[in-house]
């Protein structure tokens, strides 16, 4: 399963989670299990695009399921766990971000070959300067480049949104602010990342 | 550059994944996590450890804790007793004891000094002239006494 596949992964019935969590809250451990497996690869992506760091990613995906783990007693369902585990990692995340003054060095995870079809990809290593034929790992140093000028909070509605694919509404419950400053948010990310990838502007 | 454009430029950082297999290893490390966690010692076992290697350098022997507690235990009470807002009944054991034998004074007659008429001639053969205090004899009574 990798994040191309994330959008499609929301449609799963919620009364799978309903289950799971219950059993889990029932004393069942293997239960949490299956939770683990269901959504690390959407919560690698969230924390992955957040941190550019593989080693950062993966620490931190443990503490939040640790913490999830902790507290699944206390959760009531008045969101869904999709929800409620979303808004564990964009917190925790965001708190680690705001305490590593210093900028780490980019960890980045080796794009997927499928990228050299997605047309998306060849357009815009195609609009680039011609002069220099630009290759999928300049793309992605480019890509996360542009991604670090972002704020935390930009940042994070850049990667719900624009690269995992999740509705307004649904961030906007994740961060527990309104729908009409997740649209803001990703209106001024936008116009900065423009300005940082104005390479790859359509002639 | 339109919206739509960045977003679709942005969307291809979805194709950077970990391994495959980093997934299944994210479970297992998961449940050591979790063991170890067990394993780790509660943060006041960790400060005793530390108390206890730390007095270990002073070399203080054992018995000395027990020692020092019971004499802080006493320093506490002595203090405590020697408050004094701690006890109203101990103030009357150092109030003055006015309940002596008072001081008698006897009353007695002041002291005149006065010649007395001459005694007839008389008497005066038989009663020699004398200087009389106040026209008695004096008091030949035991002095004052307090």
């Amino acid at each position: 399963m990798n994040n191309a596949d994330m959008t499609a992964d929301l449609d799963t019935p919620l009364n799978n989670d309903k289950e799971l969590v219950a059993r889990t809250q029932g004393g069942d451990p293997r239960a949490f299990d299956e939770l683990i497996v269901k959504y690390t690869p959407r919560l690698y992506g969230l924390v992955y695009h957040m941190t550019s760091n593989h080693e950062d990613t993966n620490d931190l995906l443990q503490d939040v399921f640790g913490k999830a783990y902790r507290s699944i007693c206390s959760f009531r369902g008045k969101s869904s766990f999709s929800t409620w585990m979303h808004s564990i990692a964009v917190n925790m995340t965001i708190n680690f971000l705001k305490k590593r003054k210093r900028r780490q060095h980019p960890s980045l995870n080796d794009p997927d070959s499928n990228i050299e079809n997605d047309p998306d990809f060849i357009a815009a290593t195609s609009n680039a300067d011609p002069r220099h034929e630009i290759s999928i790992h300049e793309l992605q140093k480019k890509l996360n480049a542009a991604m670090a000028k972002l704020s935390h909070d930009h940042r994070a509605v850049v990667t719900m949104f624009d690269i995992q694919g999740i509705p307004h509404a649904e961030i906007a419950k994740i961060i527990g602010i309104s729908e009409g400053t997740v649209r803001s948010r990703l209106f001024y990310a936008h116009r900065l990342l423009q300005n940082s990838l104005a390479e790859f502007r359509k002639p | 550059m339109s919206d739509e454009h960045t977003h679709r430029i942005i969307r291809l950082k979805r194709y950077e994944n970990p391994p495959e297999e980093y997934y299944e290893e994210f479970l297992r490390e998961f449940h050591y996590r979790q063991r170890a966690e067990l394993l780790k010692p509660s943060l006041k076992t960790l400060l005793l450890e530390r108390f206890s290697s730390l007095m270990l350098e002073f070399r203080v022997p054992a018995s000395a804790y027990a020692g020092a507690t019971v004499l802080a235990l006493l320093a506490s009470v002595a203090i405590w007793h020697a408050s004094p807002t701690t006890s109203s009944t101990s103030s009357a054991s150092y109030a003055v004891n006015y309940s002596q034998t008072p001081i008698t004074i006897q009353k007695m007659q002041p002291v005149s000094l006065r010649v007395e008429s001459p005694v007839s001639a008389d008497q005066s053969r038989l009663f020699p002239t004398s200087y009389l205090l106040q026209a008695r004899p004096a008091n030949h009574e035991s002095p004052l006494s307090f």
